[in-house]
Order: structure tokens, then C-alpha cells, then sequence
């Protein structure tokens, strides 16, 4: 880990001595700013049950700016696209060099709990979410137990 | 076609007559009020608007960087004396609110210490982060001596590195008046000298300062930067209103609220909501609204190649309007009715599916009108060069003076102008709800639309038109485009 900031070591010492519950972030064995993150869907939403693989990236201005952080498990919600990329306001402008790898993890964890379709990065999920809760729902407990199955995560 | 003006120009003999008669022409001229020319005739001095009379008059001036400069840097000393605080917190309050002085001495002088904090200019709470002898920066995780921290009004302190690293990442970014504090959640601005107190990067610096300059411009109600490419003018207005200003150094006209286009009678915000419309469903305009069309009578394919909508049709001669394709002569009178939409009376009764293709007709009728005239502007452009050229050649040719000629060149920058308010005139009418206002409102663009149109068709055949009835249209197009304005355009709520 030569070179590495104190910052990033400290933050990695940690969330390994202390993790999150039902959040695992592993550094990669190559790049220690690279992490193997698994977020386990929250009990009483649609993604209870499921385990979400996400990549977590330090850039090299961490921690002036944000991590970047995707979902690499395909997931219905009106926050997150296609592609994983997540709305989250601490993620873009409301950064601060104050907040963690750790705070970033539980704040995903939370948006899980409380999608916000009035915020959508995905209008079209946001919009049958709006329209229609219940279907919106239904459709978020399908892919997850589609694309999110406890056994499916290593296969990803 | 009405855009022949070669064919035209070949009664050159005939036209010249009319110019040649020097001395009724200069009298002439004295009917007519100067103050329709201010797009040509700055040079003479002519142009001398006044309040009361024209709709369009605004009040401002440009200034150079420099002099903006000096003028802020007036306004932010006179602020620090009044308030007695220093000048980085001065230039914060002024630009949070928008260099209201009066309510912010007001406010300020009320509770100081509530109105900072309302500005993120202090905090409620005085924090104090640090822990031990040697505490640890919570950002960098690294032990310093206390003598290394620092931090703003709130009270966080983290160590001078971080805060350094901080100010890099968001000038970068293009952040600078907007700078916060490193702590989660705390909203505390940071001013200018802590910055200038702490940056190390030199080029930095400078980036801060000019995009600081360039926010303070930007809160300022009374000063917009030109958007002309590469101008670095600075327009300064009595009052923040939505008019035309024409920068003297790069010639860019804008509407000074919105910085876009000028758009009169149409508003700031129904122009932007016109013109993403636009963007949106032009494709399908595009398509309806063709470059072509059949002559109403004889069915031979004609391509528009003038600004004129007052169509003759080469093959059989019949007069129509390009518009609506209907007999030009009933567009003559007080029925001239190509600009009004008709709406379907029994529209509310109807399917959704029948409303949403009556909606899109009515967008379309609206956005035909729109482009057209717009296209209509660029080929009238084409007639401006023409007569340019052939007023050199007049000239050279001992065919009068240019002063003599003057006049055309006077009334083809009057027509653009006619022309440019005709078009914003029907993103206003879209918008506008049925009644009594848009019947008037109809009724007088119908009444400038036909003399638009009338003066478009003299001045493409303007060497065989005579002066005197040239600039009598002139004079009717003109007093129909300012009725209009006046009436539509001063009842802003502003």
C-alpha cells in the first residue's frame, strides 16, 4: 500500500475492524482504491432478500471529491439507471471531505429503503413508480429475485 | 418569383428618376420620424427615441471590465464602512442577495448574527473539532500541531493542507463564491481571504479571482455580461427589464433579462418554453412546413426564393399568400385573418386522441408561422446585400449620390425589424389564452403581418417602386409593429 494516503489506509482498517451491517467493502488485491462492495437488500423493501454487488473507486483527489460508486447488479429502482449509476446527492454536489467510504455505503443502503421518484435518474421506472406503487414494487421484488439471489452474486 | 429582384433591377433608369429628384426628397425626409432608423443612422446622428413614445426604449451602457471592476469594488467599500466589516465578507453579502444594499443593512443592522448565519456566513453553533496536543486532521488522518489548523465562522478546523487540497479541487471545478466548508452538512461559506490566505497553486489563484468576478457579475440585477463571442463588454442598465440591447462593440443584440435573443412581445420565460418546444417537436414541423409549394390555381410547383409571403405565381399570375395559400387580395383588407388560429369550437367534447392531434396542429400552425418567418428574415437578408451592391454601382455610375440612396438600405433595415417582431409575435399568441386581449392581440398582428408583407414586396421591387410610396410603407409598417409593442409588450410585470 505504499503511497496510499493515511486517510485511505485508516478508512480500510475500519470498515475491516468495524463493517457495516449488512454491507461488505473489500479492497481489491491490485488497487487499493478499488472496492468489492456487497450491499444486502433492506428487510421490508423489495430487495430484501437479494445481495447487490457494487464497485466502489477512490480517485486520486479522494478525499476533496466523491467516490464513484455502481451498482453491478441489475436492480429496479426510479434512483438508479441501466448502467448502476446511482442519484445520490453526496455522491455529486453535496460531497463533503468529512463524509466516508462507510457514510457513502449506509447512504446507498438507505436510498434501497426509500426509493425517491420525484428524484428519478430513470424516468421511466420513476414514472411507474409514481403512477403505480404497487406494480412498481412488484417489479422491484421480480429482479431481484432474478438478478439478485444470495447464490447468483458470485456467479456476477 | 417575388424574390427576383435581378429581373428588377434592370428598370434601373426608371428608379433613378425618382432618386435623381435630390431636393423633394430631402423634404421628404422631414415627415418621416427619425426615429425608426436607429439601426442605420447612428452615424447622422438621427436617432434620438424618447421615452414616452417608444416601447422599446431602454436606458444603458456598456463598460469595460475594468470600469465594472471599479464600480463593485465602489459598492462592496461603501457596504463594509456602512456594516463595519471587512471587504471579503462585504462582496459575500452583496452577492448572496443580489447587491440589494438597502435590504441588507437593513437586515444586518436588525440581528447581525441571525442574518450571517441566514447568508452561511456563520454558524449557530461555534465547533470545535479538535481533540489532544496533537490532534488529528479528520480528513487526512494525519497528527499535526495545533498551530496547522485552521477553519472559518463555524469553527471546524482542519489542517492548512486539506483545506489547500479543498480549494484546488472546487476552483477546478468552477466553484468559488460557493466554496463550503469541509465538515458533513455544514453549510458556512468560505470568503475570499481565507482562500487567497491558503491557496499555493499561483494559476489557481488567478482562476479564482476571475470566476469569482464573473459570479459577482452575475448576482448583479443592473449588469450583463454581452454573450457576443469573445466579448468581454459588460452592459450596465438603469432597471433589470426584459428589452433589447445592442452591444456597440460586437453588434450582438439580446433581451437584457434573459441574455437570449430578443424576443418582444414575447416574455422571458414563454420564449424559452417556446424554444424547447421547438427543439422537441421540430422534426415533424420540419417535415409538414416544406421548403415547397403548389401554386393554388395552377398546381405548378413553386420554391419560396424571397422573403415575401405576397406570392405571384410565374406561370399564371394568380396573387396569393404563401401562408394559407388564399387569394392575396382578401388579404388586403381588415379580414386578413392567415395569422389567427382556428380552433376547433367543439374541442372539449372530443376524444383525447382527436385533442392531442388538434393540440399538435396547433403547434404547428404557430411553428409554420414562426419558422417561416425566420426563413424569411435570412432571404430578405440576401435583398439587403443586393441592394448594397447595386447602390455601389448606382453610385459609381453617377446615378446620384449614395446619400440619394440611402433610403433603400433604411428600408430593408426596417423591414427586418417589422419582420423580427412579427415572428417573436407568435410564440406570444401560442401561449396566450382564449379572450377579448388575444382577439386584439390577433387583430393587430394580422394588421402588421399584411404590412410586412407589403413592405417586403416594395422593397424586393424597390428601384421600380416610388420613394414616396416606399417610405409611406415604411411609415405604416412601422407605426403598426410599435401599436403592437405598446400595447403587449409595456404590461409586463416586470
Amino acid at each position: 500500500m505504499a503511497g496510499l494516503p493515511r486517510r485511505i489506509i485508516k478508512e480500510t482498517q475500519r470498515l475491516m475492524a468495524e463493517p457495516v451491517a449488512g454491507i461488505t467493502a473489500i479492497p481489491d488485491e491490485q488497487n487499493a482504491r478499488y472496492f468489492h462492495v456487497v450491499v444486502a437488500g433492506p428487510s421490508q423493501s423489495p430487495y430484501e432478500g437479494g445481495l447487490f454487488k457494487l464497485e466502489l473507486f477512490l480517485p486520486e483527489e479522494y478525499p476533496m471529491s466523491a467516490p464513484k460508486v455502481r451498482f453491478m447488479t441489475k436492480i429496479y429502482h426510479p434512483n438508479i439507471d441501466k448502467l448502476g449509476r446511482i442519484c445520490l446527492d453526496i455522491l455529486k454536489d453535496k460531497w463533503s471531505p468529512a463524509l466516508q467510504i462507510r457514510t457513502v455505503l449506509l447512504s446507498i443502503q438507505a436510498l434501497l429503503s426509500a426509493p425517491n421518484p420525484d428524484d428519478p435518474l430513470d424516468n421511466s421506472v420513476a414514472e411507474h413508480w409514481k403512477t403505480n406503487e404497487k406494480s412498481a414494487i412488484d417489479q422491484a421484488r421480480q429482479w431481484t429475485q432474478l438478478h439478485a439471489r444470495a447464490n447468483n452474486v458470485n456467479s456476477h | 418569383m417575388s424574390g427576383d429582384i435581378n429581373r428588377q433591377l434592370s428598370h434601373m433608369s426608371e428608379a433613378s428618376s425618382v432618386g435623381s429628384d435630390g431636393n423633394s426628397s430631402e423634404e421628404m425626409d422631414e415627415d418621416i420620424d427619425h426615429s425608426y432608423y436607429e439601426d442605420t443612422s447612428d452615424d447622422l446622428g438621427l436617432d434620438c427615441p424618447s421615452k414616452t413614445d417608444d416601447p422599446e426604449y431602454f436606458e444603458y451602457e456598456p463598460l469595460q471590465l475594468i470600469d465594472a471592476e471599479k464600480m463593485l469594488n465602489e459598492e462592496i467599500e461603501a457596504l463594509c464602512t456602512k456594516l463595519k466589516v471587512n471587504p471579503s465578507m462585504a462582496k459575500m453579502l452583496l452577492l448572496r442577495h443580489n447587491w440589494n444594499k438597502e435590504e441588507i443593512i437593513d437586515n444586518y443592522q436588525r440581528n447581525p448574527t441571525e442574518y450571517l448565519i441566514e447568508s452561511h456566513l456563520a454558524s449557530r453553533h461555534r465547533h470545535d473539532n479538535l481533540m489532544g496536543h496533537r490532534p488529528l486532521c479528520s480528513v487526512c488522518c494525519v497528527e499535526y500541531s495545533k498551530d496547522r489548523f485552521m477553519g472559518v465562522a463555524c469553527g471546524h478546523l482542519f489542517c492548512r493542507d486539506c483545506w489547500d487540497m479543498h480549494f484546488q479541487i472546487q476552483i477546478q471545478d468552477g466553484i468559488t463564491t460557493g466554496i463550503e466548508c469541509m465538515a458533513k452538512e455544514c453549510p458556512v461559506l468560505v470568503t475570499e481571504d481565507f482562500v487567497c490566505e491558503i491557496l499555493s497553486h499561483p494559476k489557481l489563484r488567478d482562476k479564482y479571482s476571475k470566476f469569482s468576478f464573473n459570479d459577482l457579475i452575475k448576482s448583479h440585477p443592473n449588469l450583463r455580461f454581452c454573450p457576443g463571442v469573445d466579448c468581454s463588454v459588460i452592459i450596465k442598465a438603469k432597471e433589470p427589464k426584459a428589452k433589447k440591447v445592442e452591444c456597440q462593440s460586437c453588434k450582438a443584440t439580446f433581451c437584457f433579462k434573459c441574455g437570449i435573443a430578443y424576443h418582444a412581445p414575447t416574455e422571458c420565460d414563454v420564449i424559452k418554453r417556446w424554444l424547447t418546444k421547438c427543439e422537441d417537436d421540430s422534426e415533424t414541423a420540419n417535415y409538414i412546413s416544406a421548403h415547397t409549394k403548389d401554386c393554388p390555381k395552377c398546381h405548378v410547383c413553386i420554391e419560396k426564393n424571397g422573403g415575401c409571403n405576397h406570392m405571384q405565381c410565374p406561370e399564371c399570375k394568380y396573387d396569393f399568400c404563401w401562408m394559407c395559400l388564399g387569394d392575396w387580395k382578401s388579404h388586403g383588407s381588415e379580414y386578413y385573418e392567415c395569422s389567427r388560429y382556428k380552433e376547433n369550437p367543439n374541442i372539449a367534447n372530443e376524444s383525447v386522441h382527436v385533442q392531442a392531434r388538434e393540440a399538435l396542429k396547433k403547434y404547428l400552425f404557430y411553428y409554420e408561422r414562426w419558422e417561416n418567418h425566420a426563413k424569411s428574415l435570412q432571404l430578405e437578408e440576401t435583398t439587403t446585400a443586393k441592394i448594397t451592391t447595386r447602390t455601389q454601382e448606382k453610385v459609381m455610375n453617377n446615378q446620384g449620390t449614395w446619400i440619394d440612396w440611402q433610403y433603400l438600405l433604411r428600408a430593408a433595415g426596417l423591414l427586418k425589424k417589422c419582420r423580427y417582431t412579427l415572428q417573436y409575435t407568435y410564440p406570444y399568441a401560442y401561449y396566450m389564452e382564449k379572450g377579448p386581449r388575444k382577439i386584439l392581440f390577433e387583430y393587430q398582428q394580422a394588421q402588421l403581418e399584411a404590412e410586412v408583407e407589403n413592405l417586403s414586396w416594395k422593397v424586393e421591387r424597390a428601384e421600380i417602386t416610388d420613394r414616396g410610396v416606399l417610405e409611406n410603407q415604411m411609415d405604416v409598417a412601422e407605426k403598426r409593429r410599435l401599436t403592437l409593442l405598446k400595447e403587449f409588450l409595456d404590461v409586463q410585470v416586470l
